[in-house]
């Protein structure tokens, strides 16, 4: 056997990036270079981690990672069996690992790959590396069951802004095609490869630049390469005393020039705010050169700010490199709670109210009574008589003492931050209001079990595919006169919209309230169905998805909050931003990119504007 | 019920159609009243709710809650606002405005009026009805449909009786009782008005137009039943009752106010369900007809409803409700590519409907009146008053009348209509037991002749009318409006007809045919209702089916379409004769106004210039130049004359908030050219006479 250092390895390539993630042991990562090793190739997260039913037909999460690992949840399956309609003897394995011959020959183009190797930039044209992409259900469910039409030729691992500009230039010399690859964690389809592109594709992938180039504790700000991972961003942040709060669901594994490409948002923007106000400055590598601004200053008047346009260009422009971050002191304390409201709506009410004396706390979160309940399913079974007697009281207090009804009630997690006074200040007032709404505080630990379950939810969906259910999330922001409106609508419309296209079982769809603004918050969707007995259940879930999302539009929500428009949501575009709008777009793009090397089909390219 | 006094020699069976001959089932029909007639009405009127289904994102709440919600709104404290700071009046005098018109508006439902309107009504139906036939499947569909999604009620209306009948209806099958928009004079009959209030009625003033309060506040309570489901919400879109018991052109305006609701994404659809009602007698009949002459009718009141006719001792036959599919107004926009999104960029309660909305609910208007008509059940009744209207000199022996009762019943069948034609029952006989039902209208006489009779004379304040020509009227526009309950069916053949009819020769070119169709189509677009649009697909059904019965072969690739007269064309062409001929009286009348020095006849209110020419009329049948007695019929002059000013032949003035009209000379004597050509007139020389001379008699000095 080999060395216990090295985990056993396929191919040459990967031995390569293995021990170059050893060399720079002062950015060690939390994820390898090769991200197979450790992350599921056709799944969500770590390979160690996993929701299965038991041989006692119970729910169980595998690993250690997360807060519900190793436990037994025995709600779990008969939820799922209510909810979804899943029967457990209707399994849909995944298929085994794909190799090579099952994926499209590679596209070569040997000049460029040359003056690559030349260069000293990593590459690799090995199948596994080829095939990690991102995470939206039409991938996830090829991975599965199929083959990918188009995949990148190439996989390239820049080290750092000089890299990239070097790449840029060889691709646009030898007309090559670049798609950008952060953490992979994308849900609009954005990494997926157009079919009928001919020219060669190369992956750019981000991860090797993760370094965070200087701090600047004056002026609280740091210089970070783009590919860093959320998780290790805020772990290095954090051995300096700092934190940039940035804290996206998927903050493992997104990286920093995925959230600026995509305007992304975290859970804690009441505080640090989101990516458009974290950042001070970046690079960005186009086909024309560096667009970058000369200074680091906190706000300036000169003209449309270019930030703004590169903001979630979703990769169509050019390569974020260096980014220039806001940083702030690590909070004294941090708190969670929870409050238990008689309803959705007063529990909307509530958040409202919260919004309009400006008082949130770092994360205020409203789960409806659907939602609710599945969190419910996921606890775990009582290990101790105690808690098992305590659950039976808080139960009956609220059934019946404040007389809420189980299949109604909703609730709200919440997260404080701050120093100790200003937390107990934030929580009273927060639970003041709640109070003018009938809602009871339901606890800290609910509260927390919240937070930690949203990083769970994402693996939930390959479970719900080993029962031929597909699963999925879409967002959305709404003014709040008709956030009520909006959450009843568009589950009545998925609703119907099953029914109409025959669907054996009626759908799971449930929302959550996850931000909060002075005009609107962000609604979180989730929607599931149970597809036996339909022959494209993938295209079956994108009509419907697009079903949900145009009766958004038409209750006066946006086509995205922060996940952004990728390739699924690209006919909403034109109708949100106007025809002189997507123009304007294009003519940004063409000026930029004149060879389309930043080919990857996203956001406003291929549009047919009407102008 | 039956007369025994007037049997006749051919009647094999005693009282063919009497009470235990009809069924409790038919087709697709259950009686409703049968089981009242076996068990206990009080019983009935104490029974449970608890099955009675509910919208499933309801809230309770009660009659004042509504109120309340509807004054604190968001839309009427707007107006409210505006109406304040552009000066017009001051905030207590406003507020205080609201609340008497929502006071004056609301229904006051309670379940204890409602248990006294069931035990009352079901036993004036049994008085009234010998069935009252429901579609069954509509029941089960309603029941469903109630949980899922905002529902609108959109009946049939030719009587009083629909609004008691559905809400009847509704509580007999454990559906909600809807909510009713009624017309304001309503709330005013003593007894009904309010029981009506207590049962879910809401009453709407007749014209508010400019009022921003009003509209307001009525939107504003028609959509919080929409948006919370209390309750179906039912309206009238012809926007009251048909006096001709054919249907009126749509009124559009609480159509779309209520479908505002979706449009805004307040509700994520609204079912909007037909409902036809048909009456074997309409108990209004005669106060309908005299209204039609234009002789003023009573105020409504209940008294005067069951005075009329002494109605509850007169056999009023059967009622066939039939709720229709209901339509899906989500479906209906998405294929008429709505786009909601345009309503994000303003509050909602700003009142704000795009063209293409409320051109989307003008269609579906449109649509959902033909669909009512789809389900109309036609009474052998309607078929007989056809034939007879046809019958020179009225009279008819009855062994003609069944033959062609029986060939008409074979054409409707033929063109899709529900005839309620009873089973293994001689023609004869069904004749025979409805002119017992309609003896108010004809009698056979001991030789079999059918004669129809001529009105008692009435009574109307201290007057007496009794003019011979006026009371034969009254019979004809009563039999008038039973030929109507069929035309729906018949009317497009019937265009084709008049023109294949006044064709001299015997062949025609398909593309002048539809041109003269089109004009036809136009000129009584007010009379009957036409999608517009479908014109031509509408033309070509016709022609394909006359094809089909053997009336019209087309002859060569180029569309020459050839025929001789033949039984289908005659006939058919015969039943638009009463219009034609009244629509060209009256552009004769519109001729004879005096022109005066600009060129131009005095301009005139629309009312007016009907009066005067239903004088015409009158003086023509008095002389027997014409015979057609509907040129009396109001409705029609008044239909005719709107046409013609929507054909712009007419100068319009608004003045004083009232539209007076005056013809263009030149282009109301081309209508009445081509009417000529089109059917047979009077000749120009006979009109003359009268037309020369001033008409100065008023209606009333007849009187």
């Amino acid at each position: 056997m080999e060395s216990d250092k090295k985990p056993t390895l396929t191919s040459n390539n990967c031995a390569k990036a293995y021990e170059d993630s050893l060399q720079v042991p002062e950015s060690a990562s939390a994820i390898p270079k090769r991200r197979q090793d450790l992350l599921k190739w056709n799944g969500w997260g770590y390979k160690d981690s996993h929701f299965f039913v038991n041989k006692n037909e119970q729910g169980e999460f595998t690993g250690e990672r997360y807060n519900i690992s190793g436990t037994i949840m025995p709600g779990m399956k008969d939820f799922m069996m209510r909810k979804v309609s899943i029967d457990l003897n209707k399994k849909a394995p995944a298929q085994p690992e794909l190799t090579a011959r099952d994926i499209p020959v590679p596209i070569t183009n040997n000049e460029f790959t040359s003056e690559i190797k030349k260069a000293g930039i990593s590459f690799s044209d090995d199948a596994q590396d080829r095939l990690f992409r991102g995470h939206t259900l039409h991938e996830i469910f090829i991975l599965r069951e199929g083959r990918f039409e188009r995949l990148p030729d190439l996989v390239v691992w820049p080290e750092k802004h000089e890299d990239v500009v070097k790449i840029v230039e060889l691709a646009m010399q030898h007309n090559v095609v670049v798609i950008p690859f952060g953490g992979g964690t994308s849900v609009t389809g954005s990494l997926l490869c157009p079919v009928k592109e001919t020219r060669m594709i190369v992956s750019l992938d981000t991860s090797q630049m993760k370094k965070i180039l200087w701090v600047d504790e004056k002026n609280l700000t740091a210089c970070i390469q783009s590919g860093i991972i959320g998780q290790d961003l805020e772990r290095k942040l954090m051995e300096k005393g700092y934190c940039t709060g940035h804290e996206p669901d998927s903050m493992e594994f997104s990286s920093l020039g995925g959230w600026v490409a995509t305007r992304a948002s975290g859970m804690k923007k009441n505080v640090y705010g989101n990516i458009e106000d974290l950042i001070v400055h970046f690079k960005t590598v186009t086909g024309r050169g560096v667009i970058e601004k000369s200074c680091v200053v906190p706000r300036m008047s000169s003209g449309p700010d270019l930030h703004h346009f590169i903001m979630g260009s979703e990769g169509t422009l050019g390569i974020i490199t260096d980014v220039v971050m806001k940083i702030r002191p690590l909070p004294e304390c941090r708190k969670y709670g929870s409050i238990v409201f008689p309803d959705f709506e007063s529990g909307v009410k509530c958040m409202r109210e919260v919004a309009k004396q400006r008082c949130a706390p770092a994360s205020i979160r409203l789960l409806d009574n659907d939602q609710f309940q599945f969190g419910h399913a996921l606890k775990a079974e009582n290990k101790s008589i105690i808690s098992g007697f305590m659950e039976g009281i808080k139960k009956l207090y609220i059934t019946k003492i404040k007389r809420f009804d189980l299949e109604k009630i909703s609730v709200a997690t919440l997260l404080f931050e701050g120093n100790k006074s200003e937390v107990a200040a934030q929580e009273k007032r927060v639970y003041e209001i709640a109070a003018q709404f009938g809602g009871i505080p339901g606890g800290e630990e609910n509260g927390q079990r919240g937070y930690m379950l949203t990083f769970v939810i994402a693996y939930l969906r390959d479970i719900a595919l080993d029962y031929k259910v597909v699963a999925e999330s879409f967002e959305t922001s709404v003014p709040w006169d008709r956030l009520l409106d909006m959450c009843r609508n568009v589950k009545d419309r998925i609703t119907r919209e099953c029914k109409e296209r025959g669907l054996q079982h009626a759908p799971y769809v449930t929302c959550r309230v996850t931000q909060t603004y002075d005009a609107g918050a962000c609604v979180y969707f989730y929607f599931a169905f149970n597809y036996i007995g339909t022959a494209n259940p993938v295209h079956m879930y994108e009509n419907i998805e697009n079903c949900a999302r145009a009766e958004i539009l038409a209750n006066g929500g946006s086509i995205s909050h922060h996940h952004g428009v990728g390739k699924i949501r690209q006919k909403f575009l034109e109708p949100t931003i106007s025809a002189p709008g997507v123009g304007t777009l294009q003519a940004v793009k063409e000026f930029l990119d004149p060879k389309n090397i930043f080919a990857n089909g996203n956001l406003m390219i291929d549009v047919k504007s009407k102008i | 019920m039956s007369d025994n006094q007037s049997r006749n020699v051919w009647i094999k069976i005693d009282n063919p159609l009497g009470p235990n001959t009809l069924a409790k089932y038919k087709d697709i029909y259950e009686d409703v009243l049968d089981d009242r007639r076996l068990s206990s009405d009080l019983k009935f009127c104490l029974r449970n709710q608890e099955n009675v289904p509910k919208f499933k994102y309801n809230t309770e709440r009660s009659s004042s809650d509504i109120k309340e919600q509807v004054l604190k709104s968001d839309r009427v404290r707007y107006v409210i606002e505006h109406l304040i700071s552009d000066k017009k009046s001051d905030k207590a005098s406003v507020e205080k405005e609201a609340e008497e018109i929502l006071a004056e508006m609301a229904h006051n439902f309670n379940m204890g009026s409602i248990r006294f309107f069931a035990f009352f009504m079901v036993k004036v139906f049994k008085a009234l009805f010998r069935r009252v036939y429901v579609n069954a499947d509509g029941i089960q569909m309603l029941r469903e449909l109630i949980k899922e999604y905002p529902v609108l009620f959109i009946p049939t209306h030719r009587s009083y009786f629909d609004f008691l009948l559905i809400s009847y209806i509704c509580y007999e099958y454990e559906i909600p009782l809807p909510a009713i928009a009624a017309a304001m004079d309503f709330s005013n009959m003593k007894f009904f008005g309010w029981l009506l209030r207590q049962c879910g009625a809401f009453y709407i003033r007749r014209s508010f137009g400019t009022d921003k309060l009003y509209w307001a506040i009525f939107t504003e309570y028609v959509q919080s039943h929409i948006r919370n489901g209390d309750r179906p919400v039912e309206f009238f879109i012809e926007g009251t009752r048909s006096r001709t018991a054919k249907s009126y052109v749509p009124k559009v305006g609480m159509l779309s106010a209520t479908l505002e609701s979706y449009f805004k994404a307040e509700v994520s659809d609204i079912m909007l369900v037909p409902i036809s009602i048909s009456y074997e007698k309409i108990l209004e009949e005669s106060l309908y007809a005299f209204e039609l002459l234009g002789i003023p009718k009573p105020k409504e009141s209940t008294s005067g409803l069951f005075k009329a006719r002494n109605v509850l001792n007169t056999d009023h036959g059967t009622v066939h409700f039939h709720i229709g599919t209901p339509i899906s107004l989500r479906q209906w926009s998405v294929d008429g590519n709505l786009d909601r999104i345009v309503h994000s960029l303003e509050p909602r309660y700003i009142n704000s409907l795009t063209d293409d909305e409320n051109e989307l609910s003008k269609k579906l208007a449109y649509h959902l009146v033909l669909e009512q008509q789809k389900m109309l059940v036609l009474s052998p009744w309607t078929l007989i008053a056809t034939v007879l209207i046809q019958a020179k000199g009225g009279m008819v022996h009855i062994k003609e009348l069944s033959k062609e009762v029986d060939w008409l019943k074979r054409q409707l069948f033929n063109l899709g209509a529900y005839v309620d034609w009873p089973a293994n029952v001689q023609v004869e006989n069904v004749i025979e037991h409805y002119a017992n039902l309609h003896s108010n209208i004809v009698r056979v006489r001991e030789d079999g002749i059918f004669e129809i009779l001529s009105q008692n004379s009435v009574k109307r304040g201290k007057k007496l009318l009794q003019d011979e020509v006026f009371l034969n009227g009254a019979t004809n526009v009563m039999l008038s409006s039973y030929r109507n309950q069929l035309m729906h069916v018949i009317v497009r053949v019937c265009l084709v007809s008049v023109v294949v009819n006044s064709c001299q020769s015997t062949s025609l070119k398909i593309v002048d045919m539809l041109e003269q169709y089109a004009f036809l189509e136009r000129l009584l677009s007010r009379e009957f209702i036409f999608i517009s649009g479908k014109t031509k697909e509408d033309f070509n059904n016709a022609v394909i089916w006359l094809q089909h019965v053997g009336a019209l072969h087309i002859e060569d690739e180029e569309g020459n379409i050839k025929f001789s007269l033949n039984k289908h064309i005659a006939f058919f062409s015969a039943v638009l004769e009463p219009f034609l001929i009244s629509y060209w009286v009256l552009c004769q009348h519109l001729l004879s106004l005096p022109v005066d020095v600009h060129g131009r006849a005095l301009a005139k209110k629309h009312k007016e210039i009907a009066i005067d020419a239903q004088q015409l009329g009158l003086k023509l049948l008095q002389d027997s130049v014409i015979k057609n007695h509907e040129i009396l019929n109001l409705d029609m002059l008044s239909n005719g004359l709107h046409s013609l000013i929507d054909m712009g032949t007419m100068y319009k003035d608004k003045r004083v908030e009232e539209n007076y009209v005056s013809p263009n000379h030149r282009l109301v004597s081309g209508i009445a050219k081509k009417l000529a050509t089109l059917v047979e007139t009077p000749s120009w020389t006979q009109i003359g006479n009268y037309t020369n001379k001033p008409i100065t008699q008023s209606l009333s000095s007849k009187l």
